[in-house]
């Protein structure tokens, strides 16, 4: 995936575009289409296995394994090889659990993995603040991750290199990747099921915003947002080694996403070889229509699945879980609802 | 003091500073180290990082953030504090004041890109800070360390000093403190975080407020510091507190704690060189002198 292409001696900022800001992705779309690669996943199907009445006191290790197995997930691949398990420290603070990924579902991944014979490390770069320290040690995650002795990875602040952007659904010639995300076999996107004040709803795709390095993007990563946000969430999935998703859903965020909003407990574990597939479910149950998220649309069918048909639901069926997740009142979060009765 | 000798021992030690070790040196941690290493008299091994940042300067004047990467340049006024700290050792340097000149004048050729006032947000997007990035917002932390470097080179009352001024209070919360630079978002008021508070402080040490943000800031900092602190939040927090003349009596337990951590942890050089700042108090020389405030002119 790394190539001989010379990076830019910029981080290469776009102009502003306010419009992409809010949505603004269809005008990305026939650009993407003509990406040669991208077409080999079109119409393929994904699995996505949804587990209830999760704790983070509970068995997780065993739901995490059963979901991974339950999509297709083959353990072999990973004996031996390196494993980046990537979970959402945006800016945690003790009194908002609902913000970030809780500890106990990164460690109970690791110990899925490290069965498996994988080499385990857990790697963020915090979108909003430049203590990671401190964001490690505000999430819980710093104590969890001594008592499991698996090492850390400070994305925002590493060593470098250079990849070439295979989206192209902004104008970014490439991006800047830490090494330890180069060097991945396997990237597992652990976000929090959370709404978004400016695109609805953010899950694993999103979150691996957090792979890109605030030493040459900012606090926040202010060169994705003259991008696109849309098309750069989309640009750098399809930039990036192989990846799964594993969501911590036990205690949710609604209202004033991503940070500001209030808690909704859920009590899910959503897994899948696919966070295209993974995503378009989440917004299922969060009673989102998926097919009107920017970068969904822009995802769809090329990054993966988001139409019904094309998902293999595993586990729970996702209507007997869904529950409307509030929104701030904004124009841009307007139509991003379902038509008619959505769970039945 | 206990920590401090071990602090500085490491500190003069390190040929490469870096923000974790095994990493490339990186500008900030490198100036950073620098600036520490002249304050308590280890002359030598400051000016051998001094020299780093001079070979890491590009033509325009900027400096990258690591050695390998010549952009962005964020870090550049943290370079200018280095350089600076410089002037009253026997190890000065005329090619000191050159990096100075240049890297100010790239710093005031630079700016935020401007962005339309809208309803959504609670601050004034319309004042001309510095980004992080070439080409995008302005954002607080960068204008924090070129406001700083300009204020530390008698520029206090350069134009585009005084708008990092304002820019910066009007960055503060409401309730106290403040983040990366964001204030109110669709009608929410977001939350504050010690480090950039810190920094932020800092930068605006000796200015007079009348909004009682500065105040409320150095409160938010007096109720959120404690010996648990982290070592970056907390040396920047307690640089913040001693630009205002508010330095919490606990302050040497609490460094002493968070350099026991650091050290027992990875000990980078960056952690190191905050502690070894944040260790003078009063007496840091990065707290902005007390003559280039708003009435300084700007120099030519």
């Amino acid at each position: 995936m790394t190539t001989a292409t010379a990076p830019p001696t910029q981080t290469e900022p776009q102009g502003l575009d306010r419009r992409a800001l809010l949505i603004g992705a269809g005008a990305a779309l026939a650009g993407v289409a003509a990406v040669p690669w991208l077409r080999g996943v079109m119409h393929d199907s994904a699995g996505v296995f949804v587990a209830r009445n999760q704790r983070y006191d509970g068995p997780l290790a065993q739901t995490i394994r059963d979901g991974l197995l339950a999509t297709g997930f083959e353990p072999a691949g990973v004996r031996g090889r390196r494993v980046l398990l990537k979970p959402n420290l945006v800016e945690p603070v003790r009194s908002c659990p609902q913000m970030t990924t809780n500890p106990a579902v990164v460690v109970a991944a690791a110990e899925v993995f490290r069965d498996w014979g994988a080499d385990v490390v857990v790697g963020e770069g915090p979108g909003h603040m430049r203590d990671t320290e401190w964001a490690l040690v505000e999430s819980g995650m710093q104590e969890a991750l001594d008592d499991a002795k698996l090492p850390f990875a400070d994305l925002n602040y590493s060593q470098l290199g250079w990849v070439e952007n295979q989206g192209r659904a902004t104008t970014l010639r490439g991006f800047h990747f830490p090494q330890q995300v180069i060097e991945a076999d396997l990237i597992v996107s652990m976000p929090k099921m959370k709404t978004h004040h400016w695109v609805g709803y953010t899950g694993a795709l999103k979150n691996l915003y957090g792979v890109i390095p605030g030493i040459k993007y900012g606090w926040p990563k202010n060169v994705l947002h003259y991008a696109g946000i849309p098309q750069s969430i989309f640009d750098i999935n399809a930039s990036l080694p192989k990846t799964v998703a594993i969501v911590d859903g036990i205690l949710a965020m609604e209202g004033d996403g991503p940070i500001m909003g209030s808690a909704k407990p859920m009590g899910l574990i959503v897994v899948g070889t696919n966070s295209t597939a993974v995503d378009a479910t989440l917004g299922r149950i969060m009673e989102f229509d998926p097919a009107q998220i920017s970068y969904l649309k822009l995802a769809a069918d090329r990054l993966g699945p988001v139409g019904e048909a094309f998902i293999e639901q595993r586990g729970e069926p996702w209507r007997e879980v869904a529950s409307r997740f509030e929104l701030i009142d904004a124009p841009q979060l307007r139509g991003l609802r379902p038509r008619g009765a959505l769970v039945t | 003091m206990d920590y401090l000798d071990t602090v500085l021992r490491r500190l003069a030690a390190s040929d490469l500073c870096n923000y974790h070790p095994g990493l490339p040196a990186a500008t900030e941690p490198t100036a950073l180290a620098a600036i520490a290493l002249f304050a308590h008299g280890r002359d030598t091994q400051a000016a051998r990082l001094a020299d780093r940042l001079l070979e890491m300067q590009n033509r325009d004047g900027s400096v990258g953030v690591d050695r390998l990467d010549q952009t962005p340049g964020w870090a550049t006024g943290w370079s200018v504090l280095a350089w600076r700290a410089s002037q009253s050792s026997p190890v000065f340097r005329i090619e000191y004041v050159q990096g100075i000149d240049l890297a100010l004048q790239w710093i005031l050729d630079t700016q935020g890109a401007l962005v339309e006032q809208t309803d959504e947000t609670g601050h004034d997007t319309t004042m001309l800070g510095w980004p992080w990035v070439d080409g995008t917002h302005s954002w607080l932390e960068p204008t924090a360390m070129n406001y700083l470097a300009l204020r530390h080179t008698n520029r206090g009352g350069h134009p585009r000093a005084r708008e990092a001024q304002r820019l910066l209070v009007n960055r503060l919360l409401q309730s106290g403190g403040c983040n990366y630079g964001n204030t109110v978002v669709f009608g929410q008021e977001l939350r504050p975080h010690v480090q950039p508070t810190g920094l932020c402080l800092l930068a605006l040490g000796g200015e007079q407020d009348t909004t009682g943000r500065i105040g409320r800031a150095i409160d938010y900092l007096h109720g959120e510091l404690s010996d648990r602190t982290t070592t970056a939040s907390m040396c920047y927090g307690l640089m913040g507190l001693a630009a205002h003349d508010a330095l919490p009596a606990e302050s040497d337990d609490w460094l002493q704690a968070a350099a026991g951590r650091s050290l027992a942890r990875d000990a980078s050089s960056y952690h190191l060189a905050l502690l070894a700042l944040a260790a003078l108090g009063n007496d840091c020389p990065l707290l902005p002198p007390k003559t280039a405030g708003r009435s300084q002119p700007a120099l030519p």
